[in-house]
């Protein structure tokens, strides 16, 4: 890092990546007093060449370490990266597995969404209450994806064509017990934080990013939406089963952390909603299409956009006479949102107390900035 | 004139900008192709903005095509209204792949410029802050996204 020149008054101070509330990620505060100046981003502790890694190996061997990209929430990146090859080699996936493959999204983005919450919570000082409760009751879902998919963290369950497995006997029934368990704690969650006063003191009016802000500097995903801005990649461009199911896009007027937050959290709702529908109405049929092992490729390009549970992530796959794709580009929401951190003092005043609520308020995913 | 088609948007663009761009392109529903000359890449890039209503801006990377020796800068950009993305393409030479920054129009593609210059080594004329992003600054091995790069660090 070049160091800029720092007057007399201002005093810098590096938070991370060794911070316990951080992540991995060196951030460069430049305080006035308590109040902040600049902040700079030191990213890459965690860069692992994904793109460079992808380029040399074949279409389906690329699913495993792509979803090493955001440990929290796989299947989300791993269908878009499947959807970008399924485009380029002209695959065709049979409904029930859209319909499968809808089902476990929503399940790991109320995964990833409840960690966020439980580290907002973490952040504001309500350590460990709230965040163990998130934790425990992530585990049940946790518990289902691993009886689907074998595995309770990147479950490469998702293959050019379709799904890996059918639904094990049962299990809609598990799925609409899980539903009715989440929604009753989700009640309890809301009257203990959203509308505690002490959660609502250090997060209203905090991070505040206006409308016009988050579409100039490419805000996304809950980001966006906390912005009041109904843009979802669910809605505006269906993939999956997202066509068949009814929800909301939620948005949020306030512009400020405690309304993306609760963008968050009233997605959860949506996506219970969601599991409901698919666990009383997934049609029947084959579950993939076959998926030679060593297909070769034509020339030709495909570009897939999904809602990750941090917001639109993009897959540009490029793709030559071969059994590589030729170059794979991968657009994270957390690179965008990094770059709206670093503005977001400039654009609204920001103590030094501000910054961990911030930051988890946007949900950056560091090791998804890096990839 | 920002919530239309990809069809009306691809004939307004070729017909107010055809001395402009090489081609555009409707690659499926929802995605355009713009491909411009470099010599025109920010009166392009300003009416995309301002006329065409392509505000968000998503990310940006290079392609490296050593067989035929040049190399593509794509910038990808969301509409909000009519929800279509662009990608706005520009081909350098290999040799000497430089281009004018978009920072002064997105000011948000500025981590990503920085990406593509230490990942191939593109020059963006005007960037105020080109500092290498996710590599380490004592990075001597070359330009890793680079179809020629063996991993290897020069012998010094």
């Amino acid at each position: 890092m070049s160091e800029p020149t720092i007057t007399p008054d201002i005093m810098r101070i590096s938070w991370g990546p060794q911070h316990p509330m951080s992540g991995q990620t060196r951030i460069l505060l430049d305080l006035d007093g308590e109040k902040i100046h600049k902040i700079t981003a030191d990213l890459g502790f965690t860069h692992r060449g994904m793109e460079k890694i992808l380029e040399n190996r074949t279409f389906l061997k690329g699913i495993i370490p792509i979803e090493r990209m955001a440990m929290i929430d796989t299947p989300n990146i791993g269908i878009g990266y499947v959807m970008a090859t399924e485009e380029v080699l002209g695959i065709e996936v049979p409904e029930r597995a859209n319909w499968i493959r809808s089902l476990v999204c929503e399940m790991s983005r109320i995964s990833s969404h409840l960690y966020a919450f439980g580290l907002q919570v973490e952040a504001t000082g309500f350590f460990p209450a709230v965040f163990l409760w998130t934790t425990a009751d992530r585990v049940l879902l946790l518990d289902l994806l691993e009886e689907l998919t074998g595995a309770r963290f990147s479950y490469n369950f998702f293959l050019p064509g379709g799904v890996m497995k059918d639904l094990p006997e049962g299990f809609e029934d598990r799925v609409i017990e899980i539903v009715h368990y989440l929604r009753r704690r989700f009640k309890d969650y809301w009257t203990a934080m959203i509308e505690n006063v002490l959660f609502e003191i250090r997060c209203n009016d905090v991070g505040i990013l206006t409308p016009e802000n988050a579409i100039r500097l490419g805000a996304c995903g809950p980001v966006v939406r906390g912005s009041g801005q109904p843009i979802d990649v669910r809605r505006d461009e269906p993939y999956a089963a997202y066509a068949d199911l009814d929800f909301d896009v939620i948005t949020e007027p306030a512009c400020d952390s405690m309304a993306r937050t609760k963008v968050r959290f009233r997605e959860i709702g949506e996506s219970l909603k969601m599991m409901e529908q698919i666990a009383n109405e997934i049609p029947g049929g084959p579950i993939r299409t076959r998926f030679p092992l060593f297909t070769r490729s034509k020339p030709g390009e495909a570009y897939s956009r999904v809602e990750t549970a941090r917001g639109e992530m993009g897959i540009h796959m490029f793709t030559n006479v071969g059994m590589n794709p030729y170059r794979v580009k991968i657009n994270s929401p957390s690179l965008r949102h990094m770059y709206i951190f670093e503005r977001l003092c400039e654009l609204d005043r920001m103590t030094m107390a501000d910054v961990p609520v911030v930051v988890n308020s946007l949900d950056v995913w560091y090791l998804d900035a890096d990839r | 004139m920002s919530s239309v088609n990809e069809a009306e948007f691809v004939d307004a663009i070729s017909a107010s900008h055809s001395e402009s761009i090489e081609s555009a392109t409707i690659l499926r529903s929802k995605r355009v192709s713009v491909v411009v000359k470099l010599e025109a890449i920010l009166e392009v890039a300003e009416a995309l903005r301002d006329e065409y209503g392509f505000k968000t801006p998503s990310a940006a990377g290079g392609v490296d095509y050593n067989r035929e020796d040049r190399m593509q800068m794509i910038y990808y950009l969301f509409n909000p209204d009519s929800k279509i993305t662009l990608t706005y393409r520009v081909d350098l030479p290999r040799d000497d792949p430089s281009l004018p920054t978009l920072t002064g129009i997105w000011e948000a593609m500025s981590f990503h410029e920085r990406e593509a210059h230490e990942m191939f080594g593109i020059e963006f004329e005007g960037h105020s802050n080109m500092i290498p992003l996710l590599i380490t600054p004592d990075w001597r091995g070359g330009y890793p996204l680079r179809k020629d790069f063996k991993g290897e660090a020069p012998a010094e």
